[in-house]
């Protein structure tokens, strides 16, 4: 690890550091992205691992595969697997990273969405020593991040969630698979002990803005509510009320906001049930 | 029928195993030592005057050993209806992606890099890039100079309009005073691209004497020789195509698209010189599917029966002609329906504007008429309170009576192509569940004629080697054609190898599209074993010393039963080796002309069906009423197909064909914005995938034609053209709403759902 | 660009080649090492014909760079039948119709084959997923996947 961040400090702004590069050489050929020098972190030891135990870490080498397979995401955190496994087709998922993700910044990113509902944090290395950051505050613009060039991200991690948690994600596409979101969404729910009130809540929308972005109002608007059918009709208008989706190739900014209210209300639902199930 | 031992069967297609291994070699893998890499530099204005080109810098450049422009090559208007076509833009470009200039390199980066170093000087002109535009009076015209092309003298063309071709039977006038209600819709459909897996490519080496020899992954190969022979202007005979192997067609590779490029380059170069298509060539500046605007007013009376059609379909055929013409004459065929309308007056328009030039996909035109004829007819069953199924089953055509040219339609197995496909969707049940429902839709299509001939050898190990010019392009087809030359000759499949589409050794064919491959190819097989047989006996007779009235071909050997005696083909081809020459056989099919009504249409290039087939398509699918996506539950096809020669294959076409399709109904677009293309890749042109992809149920109808091949008709077309219009339907049964555009996305759904009246 | 040396073992053979940094696998192993079983298309990943094995893996050999290959295993179709037997699934693939054009083939019998050796009894609705990736034009999906279903054991749907 060392090596590649002398390696980043080095080239700066000329290299990129690529791990599965499923977003990093498209950009390259399709001449969306220069880069003279590419340090390849396939070898880089300590990067791929999975840590559970007080806190979640995910080394930034951890493929989505890795993510999706993970036997301890299966409960609370089951919207860890829901995002990953929808990312693209399995030679794509195969390779791609959590950290390439977190980097690329896409404002339609999948599993981004889904560790800013746990209020992850994530880590870059430079020459200077360590910064870490809020996710939910990494990225600035598409693709732009407070990374600095040459800054190696290491990992992202999240406290465990308390319980009568849980998590759920959706995503809208025009086909089934190998899609890039028109709009998704991830929901992370907490009730009080009795499991009648909300608590606690995130709402974090993708493809509808500039950057993930995070329905506050919304997420304001479940506190100390029982997750009804209205509320949770209520948080999906209001969620859709802060967005600024875009009408582009893909949708409308009107279908999309369309599709933010219906997805955060199911995301919400699902949310529920799981809480329910865990009884 | 009796029962057949080879052809009817599902036996595995005769080069599989090359596919599965990897061995197959495909256009795109060929290669040849010291090969140079072309590149083709395409304009970004949809419509300039091409001030100044100059290549001088890029041929420079390291690696480069060629840069051609306009100046560099004869100045030769090509095309099939029209000649209007040109390698590159001479004075005018006319579409965004149109080629301006193609360079040879050593490296394909080296050939980037010289498209980069050619200056080139655009002056851009207003684009007309709709059809109303296009057809506006004082219009800008795509082709100044249009009245001097050469074309087919049977078109109609004026201005913007390439063609304009019409049907017109009765009094249209008098059909709709007849009617109790008319109904008036308009439809209309984007591009869509073929998506064949393979991109288009060529490889393209002269020799010492002149001739050049082309490998390409064209569907023609004697068109593509033409062609090439027109512009390279030299004769025929010193062009010579090949086809190693095609991924996908689809009717995308068709007409000339790379070949030119690599054979002038290599010409220029002295080196064999191989040029590929791109994903964003393919979806700015290919052959895909003519946009199309439907206007369909029809009346009826009270009790559903169908009085009288107008019918206007207007293509966006682009910058060329090319296959708009014909295109648009089949559209007035589709537009009719299969139906008993006895007042007709459709119109199929070929309209020019500055995008690509649009050619042939996978039934062209069919998906487009169909969207609108089958979407109509459940508007009009819908507002009479009448049973969709019943509606078409009292207006369908049946044996013995007319198509709208006035041929004699034979062999109509469309009302069993109904009930069968209705019956296992569970029509009677409709609407199972709210936001359910069941759609259906039917058609026809042709079987296309042209030529094909075959020549036959039987081997001294008794083997038999098929030689026909017509290329695979996945369909089985030649395995089918395979199967009928091994019923005949009374041996296996796998007594048989095929050797294809080389214009120097191999007969002419008509080529692998329209559907008639195994149909044509098929029957220039039986004609060339009759031929063969009638050598076989001969020889045998003499060597059995029987009469060769007792003779009969059975396992790979000629016997006469009643003389106890035998002779096995590799002992007779031997025989005839060393004495005789070998044996050797040739067959040719030419499909019969279908008698029609001349005195019923104008400017038709398509005048009647061939061997119609006749299918019905339904489906069973749910809408989310929130979000508007579509979830199909079950897919059913019911597809005259004559008689089925290799069941596995056809239901093959038709999963495939049904798969496509769905693409169109349901995904698929090109999305233009002032002239360009938007969505010039794969991540946003929207193709199903596995998981989109419902299993399709095929039921395989057989009421054989009087000329294919045991009965045989065209399979590979049809399943494209009926899923846009039985999913519209299905959606309207069970939502209510009713999408007239394609594709019907979740979006258009739910912004429908919501803007209705509460 | 300077070419680095490479020691690039496909299908249990080793390469000994010189590359240039910026060249995908896919690259090197049908223009270098001239095996064109691995075909060539979108080269962004999209449409799975370039699918190759990497330490067994699925993966798009368009976008993996040849050096990022080094010390590991390549599968490419070539590689898949063992002495001249085909492979169980290439057999299910002949056997079931699922062969049309067979552009798309190399790759989905790949992917298929990488799927089945972590999951070898499937539903169809897991094989369908496991090809997402993969794109086919010709067949629809459904006799590939019927071969799957086939190779892996399981039942097939019932066939006319």
């Amino acid at each position: 690890m060392r090596e590649a961040v002398e390696l980043g400090a080095r080239f700066g702004a000329d290299g990129r550091f690529l791990a599965g590069g499923t977003d990093l050489l498209i950009q390259m050929r399709r001449g969306q992205l220069r880069a003279r020098h590419l340090v390849s972190l396939h070898r880089v030891p300590g990067l791929g691992a999975v840590d559970i135990d007080d806190a979640v870490t995910l080394g930034a080498l951890v493929t989505h595969r890795r993510l999706e397979r993970e036997p301890g995401f299966r409960g609370a955190l089951r919207a860890l697997i829901e995002s990953a496994e929808v990312v693209g087709g399995h030679q794509i998922r195969n390779v791609a990273t959590v950290g390439g993700n977190i980097v690329n910044a896409s404002p339609a990113a999948d599993v981004v969405p889904v560790l800013i509902a746990l209020d992850a944090e994530v880590t870059c290395v430079g020459p200077g020593g360590e910064r870490t950051f809020p996710l939910e505050a990494f990225a600035s613009a598409p693709g732009v991040t407070a990374r600095r060039p040459g800054e190696l991200l290491t990992r992202a991690r999240f406290a465990r969630l308390p319980p009568n948690s849980a998590t759920a994600f959706l995503k809208a596409g025009r086909r089934r698979a190998m899609e890039i979101a028109l709009v998704c969404v991830a929901a992370r729910v907490t009730l009080d002990a009795g499991r009648e009130r909300c608590v606690d809540a995130r709402i974090v929308l993708g493809a509808v803005a500039p950057t993930t972005l995070r329905a506050r109002a919304a997420e304001l608007s479940l506190r100390g509510q029982p997750l009804t059918e209205r509320a949770r009709r209520e948080a999906g208008r209001a969620a859709a009320a802060e967005c600024s989706p875009i009408s582009d190739v893909r949708a409308s900014a009107r279908y999309r906001a369309l599709l933010v209210a219906t997805l955060v209300e199911r995301a919400l639902a699902r949310c529920a049930e799981r809480i329910g199930q865990t009884a | 029928m009796t029962a057949t031992r080879v052809v009817g069967r599902s036996l595995p297609r005769m080069d599989a195993p090359g596919k599965v291994t990897g061995s197959a070699v495909y256009a795109a893998d060929f290669a040849l030592p010291g090969m140079l890499y072309g590149k083709v530099l395409r304009s970004r204005e949809p419509h300039a005057r091409l001030v100044r080109i100059d290549a001088s810098r890029a041929v420079r450049l390291p690696g480069v050993r060629a840069a051609l422009t306009a100046a560099d090559v004869a100045d030769v208007r090509y095309g099939g209806s029209v000649k209007d076509e040109e390698v590159f833009a001479r004075d005018r470009v006319r579409f965004a992606g149109q080629p301006l200039a193609a360079v040879a390199a050593t490296s394909l980066e080296a050939a980037t890099a010289a498209l980069a170093a050619i200056d080139v000087v655009l002056e851009p002109l207003p684009p007309v890039l709709e059809v109303a535009a296009a057809l506006a009076p004082g219009a800008p015209l795509v082709h100044e100079g249009w009245a001097g092309y050469a074309a087919l003298p049977i078109l109609h063309r004026d201005g913007n309009v390439c063609n304009r071709a019409r049907i017109v039977v009765g009094d249209v006038e008098r059909g709709f005073e007849e009617a109790d209600r008319i109904f008036e819709q308009r439809f209309t459909t984007p591009s869509v691209h073929q998506g064949y897996t393979e991109p288009r490519a060529a490889v393209a080496q002269w020799d010492s004497a002149g001739q050049v020899t082309v490998w390409s992954n064209t569907q023609l190969p004697f068109e593509i020789q033409n062609t090439l022979a027109e512009i390279l202007q030299v004769p025929l005979s010193r062009v010579r195509v090949v086809v190693p192997g095609i991924g996908g067609g689809f009717g995308g590779k068709l007409r000339v698209g790379v070949e030119h490029f690599a054979a002038l380059l290599a010409r220029k170069t002295g080196r064999a010189v191989k040029v590929m298509t791109t994903s964003e060539e393919e979806l700015t500046a290919a052959y895909a599917r003519q946009p199309a605007i439907v206007e369909l007013k029809t009346g009826v009376t009270s009790d559903g029966r169908l009085t009288a059609r107008e019918g206007r379909l207007w293509f966006d055929t682009g910058a060329f002609a090319g296959s708009g013409p014909g295109v648009a004459s089949v559209a007035t065929l589709m537009l009719a329906g299969p139906y008993r309308i006895p007042n007709l007056l459709l119109e199929g328009y070929a309209v020019y504007t500055h995008k690509t030039n649009f050619g042939s996909f996978r039934a062209p035109s069919g998906p487009q008429a169909n969207f609108a004829v089958e979407s109509q007819m459940d508007i009009i069953a819908d507002a009479l309170g009448l049973d969709p199924l019943a509606l078409r089953l009292k207006n369908i055509v049946r044996e013995g009576e007319e198509g709208p040219t006035g041929q004699v339609l034979t062999a109509v197995g469309l009302d069993e192509c109904l009930r069968k496909a209705a019956d296992a969707i569970g029509w009677k049940e409709r609407r199972p569940a709210p936001g359910r429902g069941k759609g259906i839709a039917c058609g026809w299509w042709t079987t296309t004629g042209g030529s094909s001939g075959v020549y036959l050898k039987i081997n001294p190990d008794g083997s038999v080697a098929l030689n026909t010019g017509a290329a695979e392009i996945g369909t089985a087809a030649l395995t089918g054609a395979a199967q009928v030359l091994a019923e005949d000759l009374g041996v296996d499949l796998t007594d048989v190898n095929v050797v294809s589409a080389d214009t120097l050794s191999t007969p002419f064919d008509f080529g692998a599209q329209g559907s008639r491959t195994a149909f044509a190819v098929g029957n220039a097989c039986r004609a060339a074993v009759a031929d063969l047989k009638r050598q076989v006996f001969a020889l045998a007779a003499g060597h059995l010393g029987v009469d060769e009235s007792a003779l009969e071909l059975r396992g790979g050997a000629v016997v006469a039963p009643a003389a106890g005696r035998r002779a096995t083909l590799a002992e007779l081809a031997r025989l005839s080796q060393a004495s005789g020459g070998g044996l050797i056989a040739h067959g040719t099919f030419v499909a019969p002309p279908t008698a029609y009504d001349a005195k019923r249409v104008e400017g038709h290039v398509y005048p009647a069906f061939h061997s119609p087939s006749f299918h019905a398509h339904a489906v069973d699918l749910s809408v989310d009423a929130e979000t508007g996506e579509v979830t199909i539950h079950r897919y059913v096809v019911a597809q005259d197909v004559g008689f089925a020669m290799n069941p596995t294959y056809i239901q093959g076409q038709i999963e495939g064909g049904v798969a496509q399709g769905l693409g169109q109904a349901l995904s698929e677009e090109i999305v233009y914005d002032g002239g360009r293309v938007v969505n010039a890749n794969l991540t946003d042109y929207k193709m199903p995938t596995a998981v989109d992809v419902p299993r399709i149920e095929s039921i395989l109808v057989q009421h054989p034609s009087l000329v294919g091949p045991f009965g045989a008709k065209g399979v590979g077309e049809p399943p494209n053209i009926e899923p846009p219009a039985a999913v519209a339907n299905a959606v309207a049964s069970a939502t209510g709403v009713r999408i007239t555009s394609l594709p019907i996305t979740a979006e258009k759904i739910a912004l429908a759902l919501r803007e209705r009246p509460r | 660009m300077a070419r680095i040396p490479l020691s690039l073992r496909v299908n249990g053979e080793a390469h000994d080649l010189a590359v240039e940094p910026h060249r995908t696998l896919l690259d090197v192993l049908r223009a270098e090492l001239g095996i064109t079983g691995t075909k060539e298309n979108c080269l962004e990943a999209e449409c799975g014909v370039c699918t190759v094995l990497l330490d067994g893996m699925a993966v798009n050999a368009c976008i993996v760079l040849a050096l990022q290959c080094r010390e590991r295993e390549v599968t490419t179709i070539e590689g898949l039948a063992a002495g001249g037997a085909l492979h169980p699934v290439q057999q299910a693939f002949i056997d079931l119709g699922a062969v049309q054009c067979g552009y798309c083939i190399p790759g989905m019998i790949l992917a298929a084959r990488a799927y089945l050796d972590g999951n070898p009894t499937p539903s169809e609705a897991e094989i369908r997923e496991a090809l997402a990736g993969n794109l086919c034009r010709c067949t629809g999906y459904q006799k590939i996947v019927d071969a799957v279903l086939s190779a892996a054991g399981a039942e097939v749907p019932a066939r006319r």
